[in-house]
């Protein structure tokens, strides 16, 4: 069975001054599937992430979802543009507003953004910050949580949206180690019950586990695209090779 | 002149400071709700990324928070009649004067007060759909009230201890009424006296009611 496409980005250039940190990308993601993005720094793989999320402005290029405009130095109509919150992103820094609570922050976006009423918005709220795991903390403030739990929160209130895909720029690298597998045991569930996402990551287990493809990226190309049994196992690119060395090396044993 | 310290000659004046003071305060409360409003909307047009906002808003800032308020007022009282045909009484044309001067200084703490919020926030706020004025509203505002608030105080109370500039153009607010009182009395040290503490008694609370409200934000997130 193939499945439906969600997100295609065709030759995606994006640059900083002279720089050219995206140099022609193209990537197909189908609905459903969980895409990760492996690379050394500075390969692309997080501006990437935040040019389909639109916070950052394109140089070249186009990016669809669904047959919609996210982005395209192609000229193209309102009508086909898609609305931001079909798309949404997690970061390494969590980002939860620090003035609301849990639940307000939850609650701000669908309330003004899809029009729920207070009702409405707080019982999907409620729904949303049990299945993370995070129902008692619903009137608490950012800055009571732990990492993980302010993570989860985030990732709740990006669902809140209901976005038909998802990005994740490596949202477990400013936790502390022990709160790691919390945060990715969301996204195991969420990617189990068929969001599309993108996740850029430094967690190979759970690039093995989740992935349906892992991307290498190099130099604002994407080197290499595999199931995570092949690319890990028998990478094809010298590059890839070398990067997965280094990172398998990185406990300084011979 | 009696040569020592007699704070009694003053009694028999004090309902007509008691009526300065109202004065005073009235001018207070005019000039900083007009500064506040117009410094907010000041703030927001530099910050538009509109250079047919921003520049005017630049342009008014500096011109008003460079030259001197006292300047402002006599120019106000005695200038605007003979060009625009406006003619305000002292106290109109002192708090027109000491607001939009006010405004100036409000306006930088604001927006100083926007971008010291990360743009992390704003960013936050993009990917859930949420427009700018929605962010501005919901997201920012509230980070840089918290952050804006103790700048905030301590221009209220200068600015209440400055409409004592207003004497300057007659309009009946304490110091003008200390000053007639002193030439009454011939006791100037004394009525000084009674209304500097009048200004304290003013001021005070101005501080402490912004202590108060630093302290319930700082509970509310913490």
């Amino acid at each position: 069975m193939t499945r439906q496409l969600r997100l295609s980005v065709r030759q995606l250039v994006k640059r900083y001054g002279t720089t050219t940190v995206l140099d022609g990308v193209d990537l197909d993601v189908a609905a459903g599937s969980a895409l990760v993005i492996i690379g050394p720094s500075g390969s692309g793989k997080s501006t990437l992430l935040r040019c389909i999320a639109r916070l950052e402005p394109i140089a070249a290029g186009t990016i669809m979802l669904d047959g919609k405009y996210v982005a395209s130095s192609e000229r193209y109509g309102q009508a086909k543009l898609v609305a931001a919150h079909d798309i949404g992103m997690v970061f390494q820094s969590f980002n939860l507003f620090p003035h609301l609570t849990v639940l307000d922050n939850l609650t701000l976006a669908p309330r003004r953004v899809l029009g729920l009423d207070r009702d409405e918005a707080e019982t999907r709220a409620r729904e949303m910050l049990h299945t993370v795991g995070l129902a008692e903390k619903a009137e608490a403030y950012p800055a009571k949580l732990s990492g993980g739990q302010q993570q989860r929160a985030a990732i709740a209130r990006a669902l809140m949206m209901r976005p038909r895909l998802m990005l994740f720029d490596e949202v477990t690298s400013a936790l502390d180690p022990e709160l790691v597998g919390e945060v990715l045991k969301v996204m195991r569930t969420l990617s189990r019950e068929g969001m599309t996402m993108l996740v850029v990551t430094h967690e190979m287990g759970f690039a093995r586990d989740v992935a349906d493809d892992v991307v290498f990226m190099d130099h604002g190309r994407i080197v290499e695209r595999g199931p995570p049994e092949q690319l890990f196992a028998a990478p094809q690119e010298p590059r890839t090779r070398a990067f997965l060395s280094r990172l398998l090396d990185r406990d300084g044993k011979e | 002149m009696g040569a020592v310290f007699d704070i009694d000659v003053v009694v028999p004046y004090l309902p007509d400071l008691a009526s300065g003071l109202w004065v005073t305060f009235r001018l207070g409360v005019i000039s900083v709700a007009l500064g506040v409003v117009l410094g907010l909307l000041l703030a927001l047009a530099r910050l538009s990324g509109t250079r047919l906002l921003a520049w005017p808003a630049y342009l008014y800032i500096e011109l008003f928070r460079t030259t001197p308020p006292l300047v402002q007022i006599i120019w106000f009282y005695y200038g605007l009649p003979p060009l625009t045909g406006i003619e305000l009484d002292p106290f109109g044309a002192a708090a027109l004067a000491l607001g939009l001067n006010i405004a100036a200084f409000f306006a930088e703490i604001f927006r100083a007060g926007v971008e010291a919020v990360p743009a992390t926030q704003w960013q936050a706020a993009k990917v859930l759909g949420l427009g700018r004025l929605d962010t501005l509203r919901s997201v920012i505002l509230p980070q840089a009230a918290r952050l804006v608030l103790p700048p905030t105080g301590t221009t209220v109370i200068y600015l209440v201890k400055g409409t004592a500039l207003a004497s300057a153009i007659g309009a009946p607010e304490l110091l003008r009424v200390g000053q007639l009182v002193a030439l009454e009395t011939f006791r100037p040290v004394e009525v000084l006296t009674v209304i500097a503490i009048a200004y304290f008694v003013l001021t005070y609370p101005i501080a402490l009611a912004f202590m108060a409200l630093e302290r319930r934000v700082a509970r509310a997130r913490a």
